[in-house]
């Protein structure tokens, strides 16, 4: 073919494959354009907007003419740690809570999950009852549990947990729960291991029904106990579901608010705050919204980096 | 063919219409109709409890839209938690509301951002300008203009357990401080002589600012060489050593028993609080109680200015009309109606010192504490200067840091934001 022909035949192609992938879109559009435009409303455009925010001088008055201000929010929240009592100093206190609730919140869930899971899968009767105890705590409002525990770890003597530590004799004199950083954060933490519990609960029951009888009936024949069982056949087994809950109770941990919000205030002196909390505190309370902007975004992006990096460590398990 | 993409196209319209239907904006707050009776309807926020808010309702709104037959107002009763985000929202998305009663606190804040109407130039208000008590209005005072009337005033004085004076040996509260803690032998171990709820300056001030503390200078520019005088450390010294020997109770820092729960069962000799205890509490604690204005310190008997302004938003689609109920919300009727029926006590000098409301019980002690009460800053950044000076004061009381080193600290973080 010449030169000439072979270029009228890419136009037409072109020219057809446009006209059929416009009539393609257009048969599929009434379904999912509502999809896209709630999207595009509710999710794409509040990120944009938040990114304008933190990179302008931003104000609520509606008319009110932004001047752009480059990444000085961001140098605000990331530099000048060493000066306590400055904007960074408080930045990184909440981002060091963040790392710890993850660090304590993840392991708690899914041990203490598993081992629900697990139990449960060996009663005979009453499963779905125990399943039902469990998954109310995940269901239950976080304002109403928070003011509840707000309650029970008051800090005189007649607090219900003060009390029994007290009967118990596990402790002589109450607690101050709530008033001491440690402390403080130590319910923070149990808040969301009890909250979480009933959900990991879930995933692995649906996960272990998924582990085959036989391994089970192999092993007893080879003389394997309860605990070699478990460790040898049941942990493998559940490694990618495992990984899947990994990620998510750490986007979780990362994006604890309710629970400081209602019961510390980032309190005392900004030594519960985490990040998402702060970043409201400062846009909400301060009017500082670019600056709050900044702390969003900055957080975002850290959520997903430990995202993709936990995904491509299981990747590389799952070749493995 | 055909009969497909026709229902396609009705499908996809009813769910579009269905989801848009929810995205509608928000009714128009008043009809801008071109009628020969333009009826007007203008709504007011506010916070107040459900009994202020009755009378308000069937007092105060009713004799108002009698004068104004064109006018209707709607006061819309907010809950307090959130309260300023809702403000920030409502500002944000243009759906603000006519006029709102204001904490004294936000005032300045939110004049900052643009969203007040500047009140100086507007009919009548110099005529109401010199009637106001000044430390109120000034909460209404930015860069040269006023952006609001103080609608209503209250400061917290003291409140003293009937039980405890007794068994302290007290006919009636202590005059000085010298004296209330002269008894403080007398009580027991789970009893403490004061309840005070926190080591901010809304909660700290009567007690910092009675025994000689200062926050600025008088022109409110400077905080270093006022908040960090030998004054102002001894004051904040005196007072982390009250809350080691367990004289100030645990409420301080968050503990139990809380104040008004500790007045009310005896544990507390003396809470500071303002005259909502009174319509707070039910009438078998209120009981309980006697009202005195606080003892006096080194630098006198110095309390809080709370209260509230009444601002009009720029964004109002009827300025004159919202102004002329603004007006009446400072005219005499009205402040004596919410004070008699509502304990709110009057902006309005004249007012507050009629009979009929110095008549009221309790009211005659927050008159007089009123007197010398100081108000706190008045500026656009009061809420990072109130953290930072709270951060300050509570690293103090947990022993994180010396008074002096606090006191240096915070004149350094206070010092810029009140430029």
């Amino acid at each position: 073919m010449t030169e000439v022909n072979r270029n009228k035949v890419k136009k037409k192609s072109i020219k057809k494959r446009l006209n059929k992938g416009t009539k393609q879109w257009l048969e599929v559009l009434p379904f999912i354009g509502i999809g896209i435009i709630l999207f595009s409303v509710l999710v794409l455009f509040p990120q944009i907007k938040n990114l304008y925010m933190a990179i302008t001088d931003y104000s609520i008055m509606p008319g009110h003419v932004n001047t752009f201000v480059g990444l000085i929010n961001f140098k605000k929240a990331l530099f000048g740690f060493s000066v306590p009592g400055s904007d960074s100093y408080f930045f990184w206190i909440a981002f060091r809570n963040n790392i710890l609730a993850i660090l304590v919140t993840v392991p708690g869930q899914l041990v203490l999950g598993l081992l629900v899971a697990v139990l449960i899968n060996g009663v005979k009767y009453g499963k779905n009852i125990y399943k039902v105890l469990f998954y109310l705590a995940v269901i239950c409002d976080w304002v109403v549990v928070s003011n509840i525990f707000n309650y029970i770890f008051q800090s005189d003597k007649a607090g219900l947990v003060n009390y029994l530590l007290i009967k118990a004799h596990l402790i002589s004199a109450p607690i101050a729960w709530l008033q001491n950083a440690w402390t403080a954060n130590a319910v923070i933490w149990i808040f969301c291991i009890w909250k979480g519990v009933g959900w990991v609960m879930l995933i692995y029951t649906a996960a272990l029904q998924g582990i085959s009888k036989d391994l089970y009936e192999a092993a007893q024949i080879d003389g394997a106990n309860v605990f070699q069982q478990f460790f040898r056949i049941t942990l493998p087994s559940l490694k990618n579901t495992t990984f899947f809950l990994i990620i998510n109770l750490t986007i979780g941990a990362m994006g604890i608010f309710i629970q400081v919000f209602l019961l510390t205030q980032g309190g005392p002196i900004g030594t519960t705050d985490v990040l998402i909390n702060y970043s409201y505190t400062r846009a909400f309370k301060y009017f500082e919204f670019g600056y709050g902007a900044a702390v969003s975004i900055l957080t975002g992006l850290f959520v997903f980096s430990l995202s993709m990096t936990c995904k491509k460590y299981m990747r590389y398990g799952q070749e493995n | 063919m055909k009969n497909k993409k026709l229902l396609t196209c009705v499908v996809s319209a009813l769910m579009t219409a269905s989801m848009l239907a929810g995205c509608g904006s928000k009714a128009p707050t008043s009809s801008s109709t071109t009628n020969k009776q333009e009826k007007v309807n203008l709504v007011f926020w506010n916070a107040y409890s459900e009994s202020e808010n009755k009378v308000m309702k069937e007092k105060v709104i009713p004799k108002f839209e009698a004068d104004h037959p064109n006018i209707k107002v709607k006061s819309v009763q907010m809950p307090n938690d959130g309260l300023k985000q809702q403000v920030i929202q409502a500002i944000s998305g243009n759906s603000s509301p006519d006029l709102m009663r204001m904490d004294i606190i936000w005032t300045p804040e939110f004049a900052k951002m643009g969203a007040l109407t500047d009140i100086t130039g507007l009919d009548g208000f110099s005529a109401l300008k010199d009637g106001f008590f000044q430390g109120p209005l000034q909460t209404n005072f930015l860069e040269g203009k006023y952006y609001g009337m103080p609608l209503d005033t209250n400061t917290k004085s003291g409140i003293y357990s009937k039980k405890v004076l007794a068994q302290v040996g007290l006919t009636e509260p202590p005059k000085t401080y010298e004296e209330l803690l002269s008894v403080a032998g007398k009580l027991n171990k789970d009893q403490y002589l004061i309840g005070c709820d926190g080591a901010s300056p809304w909660s700290l001030n009567p007690y910092f600012l009675s025994f000689g503390g200062k926050i600025t200078d008088e022109k409110n520019t400077v905080a270093t060489g006022y908040l960090n005088s030998q004054a102002s450390i001894d004051a904040l010294t005196k007072l982390v050593g009250l809350y080691d020997k367990k004289i100030l109770g645990p409420c301080l820092l968050g503990g139990k028993p809380d104040k008004w729960g500790g007045v009310t069962t005896d544990k507390y000799l003396m809470i500071d609080d303002g005259p909502w205890f009174f319509t707070g509490e039910k009438p078998e604690q209120t009981a309980t109680v006697v009202s005195a204005t606080l003892p006096t310190g080194v630098a006198g008997s110095i309390s809080v200015v709370g209260g509230e302004n009444v601002v009009m938003f720029k964004n109002a689609k009827h300025p004159k009309e919202t102004w002329e109920f603004a007006k009446f919300l400072v005219s005499d009727f009205s402040q004596t109606t919410m004070e008699v029926e509502a304990a709110n006590i009057p902006t309005v000098q004249a007012v507050a010192n009629s009979p009929a409301v110095l008549a009221v019980p309790n009211v005659k002690t927050y008159i007089e504490q009123l007197k010398t009460a100081s108000p706190r800053t008045p500026s656009a950044n009061w809420e990072k200067i109130n953290d930072k000076i709270s951060i300050e004061w509570e690293s103090a009381f947990r022993h994180k840091k010396t008074p002096i080193q606090a006191l240096n600290d915070a004149c350094k973080a206070v010092d810029p934001l009140l430029q």
